[in-house]
């Protein structure tokens, strides 16, 4: 089709004119080169040793000679080739890229025929891989520092910078600023007043460790940077049309407890890494360790496998290598070297991985809790290559072997995995039996029961209500039916282990074929049974129809023929039932689900190729999002994009430096923490104050951080703020997650509310929560809308009431308990004291609002509104403190970590 | 007038104040649409507009062309016959077809062949005499305003269409900005007191966009579409406080907060997001008042409210919808998107089947409102500053479905306009005799958007953000023999 359209564009070509005058190598013929010649005439590939771009390159030609002779175009090879009219001859070749153009081919020959010229500064492009990211980071030295302030080896590397580039770093932050920054930093919740004063007054050297300390040992240390990563790694919960799953899966919150607890275990990042891609091929027994590959289940898509593993390669690729291997789904990649095979090379690893859910102990219903998780479900499946990423046109000749990008180097080396039974058959495992045995056992004892006390009441007289079965009769089935029950299972669990676990003797097949018989027997007695049973019920139900009180004869007659109508189905099943039962046979239904024996072992070999010291990306990408969350601004502005767009950035050496670090130290991140939050760049001022720094014109972006960067807090942390400030946060770990429409009533901390698709908190949308779909980095916006959402929500009403209340409680007592309060309420709210002329506003405010309400009557409503979650005082002046709190949790600062 | 250039200047001042430091790029397009920023890539009016806002009508599921705007007498020679028998027999090997994208999936659905004849009459109205279906008479009494361009394409022939028609991108590739949230981007708002691009309606449902169909996408939160509802008591999120919260309070709490604030600024002359917070806080109090007062229909004479519709059941929901549109734009908001016909699945003008019942449901829900909507612009002046788009994702085929209903049709459908400086009327473009494909002045959707933009005096190509490449595509052209 593409030739068809070709021959098209090429007619008419002669006789066309472009004016030759003006035409530049720089702007027009370079840019040319690049887009149409640029994957195969390059400096990653030199088809016919030819490279076409740069001028010097073009004129020397391929290793066939010259493709121009200057001011001759018509006798230049390379405008032979780009008109040729024979599909094979043409450049660029068919499936590389469309024809020139009639307008470029006249561009190109007058360029050449106006002599070829070329700018002799030109700089020859070097080898794409030779790129900085892809080279192994090697730990460089850390700069030697005069000034002990700043020996530490973050601040070593800063302050170079700030020497080279004569910038004056502003001073370290106040201990009120730096104890709010680190809590929000490292758990995400205020100090309370108690740790403040605590910290205030620790003099001791160690002071500012043992808070680090305490802090990352802290449970919400988890819940904050397992948002964090959940950004990155693309968490959702389930989505879907009413009950209808469409992407994620049901219970994936199993992933977001994994993430949390293995971050608060420290657990190394390689881990993290290899038990997300394949701890199904790892451990696949270890159901500490499969609710990682939420991680994959996460972007299962009901309508379209290719969308799910276009998600899965993309985002697997971003998230750990800061690779933007996505673009090379329909073409090579623009800039990267990276082929488009690599891209459905990469997808072969996924191909035969499918998702699952699993039951968790105590739940058999798997809608209501499960393990969803990854495990290779089809082996044999094929990755094909779609020409130009288009899923009609697969190229079914060259089936892709699954392989990494080797411009990595590394090794990826792919081992099949063979599973135990309890993996590839769980419903083998011995507690199911143990369970489900318990199970009918209990059933049994019940019905049991039920006819033992029916004859204790029947007191051995006949029964005399004429019904037919008696209901004796109809118990003695039912207790058939539980024993026969109960014999069915033990006999199909006899028989499935031992088709999965048996030998191959003739004694073993011999053995394992009476068993097979027996399930199947046991079996077709309790369906005989069963079918009785059912007969009985519609036996019954046909007399009941026909003696009930149903005044309505229309009513009554459907009714009666409707019972009618089960009872002949039910006479019919049971016909079918006797029949089957005086049959011999070995059929009988399996007691669960088995899956392949063997996992294909691709993932493993991925996430051992990715969590590896010898991959240059993965430690260098990971920093830069840690660093990112620190500061305010990545090391490498594009954080899932570390290829040729991405310079080497200001500070790589700083950056490699840490990526050595990470992995020096079992990949431990919580050491990166404390790196961090112990350097003094990291503990810097925000500000220059009033007196203007002259560094703010030198590097007026803080690039070189000479200061630290304001941040707004995260949409969750200010939820949880407004909950933690008042007193009123549950701090309850993990679990499944709640409704978010509970959002403004439920205590708990935001991680925990619902986040899908659609289904996320209004307030938190408004403060830029991360889309599940996708989300590397945060933006912070400044709008109207959430003004109105911590102004008129019941949550940010009721807790500001609460927390007047609490703190008017202990102030009330104070002989001066008007500035108590407001002093109180700074420090809770925003880790301050309120500077002098911002307490002298408040007591003003504080008299006049009182005022404003002691004759309401005269004041306006507000139309609409929901009725108060927690009602506001009725006494002014407690109303005017109300007011006040609420005031506070408005602040800038309040949403602002300086 | 002279107020509102104080608004504009004193926002240019506060902005201009603002340090780069903050919040690098969303403040870095406030700047530039502002005009404040050196920035080349910045937006700025590139010609004098002939339009202040824009009025878009969108109705979801797929309106049919050849039953409202775009009679083809051919349907009802040739009814009942399969196109194949018909001279017109092309239409189904042509290489338009190759334009949706999987179209080769659902060859046999699609291809409805047995021609069905149409389901409504035409006929000529206004002093132009431009053909009207009998289904959209009160829009037919405008006639010499409407500008109908009858031969736009789409790519999908699914109902992703809905959110291909608000970004110019089939649903696969993913979300993008759409055209109200570029409105807005570009040119800011004229009224202080209302976010700038509003919609009304229920939006599309998931599967076909959803919110999307209204947001920003990578511009930024600030210029998505604000959705409020026409319930006074509820329009949109946070718009009220809980019970029993008092205006004074709130203004007393108010004036606290920004008195604090501006010492928090003072002590940090250098933090620029302050400033933007405490003129967030403005706008949010102002809103309160603002957005209820415009959504609250009682100060409208009887007249006007019986003109749109607002005393039959069938057409309230929308006359209220539409007199609230009226009623933004004259408050000087940009964009006012109104869906109609949303219902949580494909959309109610999806007409499979029993198109004829369906149809004149929908447009007895519409087409009074619609209809009073332009005569009330008309009659206030305000439809030469205000540019009303009707649009729908597709078209219906000419071949029947179900025997009575019509299939979905990207290849050739119609869109109009009125007001902002579009000529009335025309008739532009055409599809071929049957309605199948868009054959004279084809129109792929950006083309609309550029029109929109043009009139408002924006250039597209001069749309942009650093690093997200726009295709070629995208930009589109305005539609030059409309414009009048």
């Amino acid at each position: 089709m593409r030739g068809w359209l070709f021959s098209c564009l090429m007619i008419g070509l002669a006789g066309q004119v472009v004016a030759a005058d003006g035409v530049e190598y720089q702007r027009d013929i370079k840019p040319l080169f690049a887009e149409k010649c640029g994957v195969c005439h390059g400096a990653l590939n030199q088809e016919a040793g030819l490279r076409l771009d740069a001028g010097v390159l073009i004129r020397k030609g391929s290793t066939d000679g010259p493709v121009i002779v200057p001011g001759k175009a018509a006798e230049s090879l390379l405008i032979t080739r780009v008109t040729a009219k024979d599909i094979d001859e043409r450049m660029p070749p068919d499936g590389d890229g469309a024809a020139l153009n009639a307008k470029e081919v006249a561009l190109l020959s007058a360029w050449i025929d106006s002599g070829a010229v070329v700018p002799a500064d030109e700089v020859i492009p070097a080898d794409p891989r030779q790129h900085w990211a892809y080279q192994r980071p090697q730990r460089p030295p850390v700069p030697a520092v005069e000034d002990s302030n700043w020996s530490h080896p973050i601040d070593a590397f800063i302050s170079r910078e700030h020497r080279r580039l004569g910038l004056t770093p502003v001073e370290t932050a106040d201990r009120h600023a730096l104890l709010r920054r680190v809590y929000f930093d490292l758990i995400g919740l205020p100090p309370t007043r108690k740790q403040l004063q605590a910290y205030l007054q620790d003099e001791s050297p160690a002071a500012w460790q043992n808070v680090v300390d305490s802090l990352l040992d802290s449970p919400q240390y988890g819940e904050r940077w397992g948002r964090h990563w959940m950004d990155v790694w693309r968490y959702s919960d389930w989505n879907g049309f009413k009950q209808q799953l469409r992407g994620s899966q049901r219970h994936i919150w199993h992933w977001r407890d994994w993430i949390v607890q293995s971050l608060n275990d420290d657990k190394g990042y390689d881990r993290m890494i290899v038990e997300m891609l394949a701890a199904d091929e790892e451990t696949p027994n270890d159901t500490s360790a499969l609710p990682a590959t939420g991680f994959l289940a996460r972007n299962y898509h009901k309508s379209n496998r290719n969308i799910w593993l276009d998600a899965t390669v993309e985002h697997t690729a971003k998230a750990f290598l800061g690779m933007t291997l996505n673009c090379a789904r329909c073409h090579d990649h623009k800039f990267d070297p990276i082929a488009q095979t690599t891209y459905y090379q990469f997808r072969a690893i996924f191909e035969p991985h499918n998702v699952r859910t699993d039951r968790v102990p105590g739940q058999p219903n798997v809608m209501k809790d499960g393990l969803p998780r990854a495990y290779d479900a089809d082996l044999t499946a094929k990755t094909f290559l779609y020409l130009q990423g288009d899923d009609k046109r697969p190229d079914k000749d060259h089936p892709m072997t699954p392989a990494v990008p080797a411009v990595l180097g590394g090794k990826f080396d792919v081992q099949p995995i063979a599973l135990t039974i309890e993996t590839y058959y769980p419903a083998l495992a011995a507690s199911v039996e143990k369970r489900q045995v318990a199970a009918a056992r209990r059933q049994l004892t019940a019905a049991q029961k039920a006819l033992a006390a029916a004859i204790k009441q029947s007191d051995g007289k006949p029964d005399s209500s004429g019904a037919n079965p008696t209901a004796i009769q109809t118990l003695e089935l039912k207790r058939t039916v539980a024993e026969l029950r109960l014999k069915s299972l033990v006999a199909r669990f006899a028989a499935d282990r031992r088709k999965f676990t048996g030998g191959e003797t003739a004694d073993d097949v011999k053995q394992r074929n009476q068993l097979a018989q027996a399930a199947s027997a046991a079996e077709r007695q309790l369906k005989l049974r069963q079918a009785e049973l059912v007969l009985s019920q519609k036996q019954a139900a046909v007399k009941a129809a026909a003696s009930s009180s149903e005044k309505d004869k229309k009513k009554k007659q459907t009714a009666m023929a409707a019972a009618r109508k089960e009872l002949a189905t039910a006479q019919k099943a049971l016909k079918t039932a006797q029949a089957a039962s005086k049959k011999s046979g070995s059929n009988y239904t399996p007691v669960g689900k088995q899956y392949p024996r063997t996992s294909s072992g691709r993932r493993l070999a991925l996430a051992r190729w990715i969590a590896n010291d010898k991959n240059p990306l993965t430690a260098r990408v990971a920093v830069n999002h840690i660093w990112l969350r620190h500061f305010g601004e990545p090391l490498v502005d594009n954080v899932f994009d570390f290829g040729l767009r991405s310079a080497k950035p200001r500070h790589v050496e700083l950056l490699d430096w840490l990526a050595v670090e990470l992995m020096k130290h079992e990949w431990s991140m919580k050491h990166i923490h404390r790196l961090i939050v112990m350097s003094r760049t990291w503990q810097l001022a925000s500000s220059t104050g009033r007196i203007a720094n002259p560094s703010a014109e030198k590097d007026r972006d803080n690039h070189y951080l000479w200061r630290m960067n304001v941040r707004r807090l995260d949409a969750e942390i200010i939820r949880d703020n407004v909950l933690a400030v008042s007193g009123q946060l549950d701090k309850t770990l993990g679990g499944a997650d709640i409704n978010y429409l509970e959002g403004e009533t439920t205590r708990r901390r935001s991680i925990y509310l619902r986040h899908a698709y659609e289904k996320q908190m209004t307030m938190l949308v408004l403060f830029d929560a991360p889309s599940p779909n996708d989300c590397y980095r945060r933006s912070e916006s400044i709008v109207p809308q959430q003004a109105l959402a911590l102004t008129n929500s019941s949550l940010a009403l009721g807790q500001s009431r609460l927390l007047a209340r609490q703190l008017w409680q202990e102030a009330s007592a104070d002989k001066s308990p008007q500035p108590r309060f407001v002093r109180a309420a700074f420090l809770q709210i925003l880790s301050r004291p309120p500077a002098d002329e911002e307490l002298a506003a408040c007591q003003q405010f504080l008299t006049t609002q009182a005022a404003t309400f002691f004759d309401t009557s005269k004041l306006t409503t507000f139309v609409g509104g929901a009725a108060p979650v927690v009602k506001p005082a009725t006494d002014p002046q407690q109303r005017s403190r109300e007011n006040l709190i609420q005031v506070l949790m408005n602040h800038n600062d309040f949403v602002t970590v300086r | 007038m002279d107020n509102q250039q104080d608004n504009v200047t004193n926002r240019r001042s506060f902005l201009s104040n603002l340090s780069t430091s903050f919040g690098g790029l969303a403040l870095g397009s406030l700047l530039a649409r502002d005009g404040l920023s050196a920035d080349p890539a910045a937006a700025s009016p590139q010609f004098a507009p002939r339009a202040k806002n824009v009025i878009w009508l969108f109705m979801v599921g797929g309106t049919s062309h050849v039953e409202s705007f775009d009679p083809k007498p051919a349907l009802n020679k040739y009814a009942g016959k399969s196109i194949g028998d018909t001279p017109y027999k092309d239409v189904l090997t042509s290489p338009f077809l190759k334009n949706e994208r999987d179209f080769f999936d659902n060859l046999e659905r699609k291809k409805r062949t047995i021609i069905f004849p149409m389901q409504v009459g035409f006929r000529k109205r206004g002093e132009s005499g431009l053909d009207v279906s009998d289904w959209w008479r009160h829009v037919g009494d405008c006639a010499d305003d409407l500008s109908v361009v009858r031969s736009v394409w789409t790519e999908d022939i699914d109902h992703g269409a809905q959110l291909q028609f608000h970004t110019g991108r089939h649903r696969n590739d993913g979300f993008f900005p759409t055209i109200g949230s570029w409105v807005s981007y570009g040119l800011g708002t004229l009224n202080g007191n209302l976010p700038e691009f509003i919609v009304l309606g229920k939006p599309p449902a998931d599967c076909c966009g959803g919110q999307e169909a209204h947001r920003a996408n990578y511009l930024g939160p600030q210029y998505d579409g604000i959705p409020l509802n026409v319930d006074p008591r509820n329009a949109t999120p946070y718009i009220a406080p809980e019970q029993g919260v008092f205006v004074e309070e709130q203004q007393g709490q108010l004036d606290l907060l920004q008195q604090l604030n501006g010492m928090t600024s003072a002590r940090y002359p250098d933090d620029s997001a302050i400033r933007a917070r405490i003129r967030a806080y403005e706008l949010a109090f102002k809103m309160q008042m603002a957005v209820p007062e415009v959504v609250d229909l009682a100060s409208e004479t009887q007249q006007i409210q019986e003109l749109y519709g607002i005393n039959r059941p069938t057409t309230k929901p929308y006359a209220r919808q539409l007199l609230t549109a009226r009623r933004l734009v004259e408050r000087g908001v940009r964009f006012v998107q109104v869906y109609h016909g949303s219902n949580g699945g494909a959309g109610g003008w999806d007409s499979h089947g029993k198109l004829k019942v369906n149809h004149t449901r929908m447009c007895q829900q519409v087409d009074q409102p619609i209809g009073a909507l332009l005569k009330d612009l008309k009659q206030r002046g305000l439809l030469d500053e205000t540019l009303v788009v009707w649009a729908t994702e597709f078209g219906r085929t000419p071949g029947s479905q179900n025997g009575d209903g019509r299939d979905h049709h990207p290849f050739g459908f119609s869109v109009w306009m009125a007001g902002g400086g579009i000529k009335g009327g025309v008739a532009h473009g055409a599809t071929d005799e049957l309605g199948f494909h868009a054959v004279e002045h084809r129109h792929y959707v950006t083309d609309i958007h550029a029109t929109v933009l043009k009139q408002l005096g924006l250039d597209p190509r001069q749309l942009a953000v650093p690093g997200r490449k726009r295709l070629e595509r995208d930009f589109g052209n305005p539609i030059q023999q409309i414009i009048a």
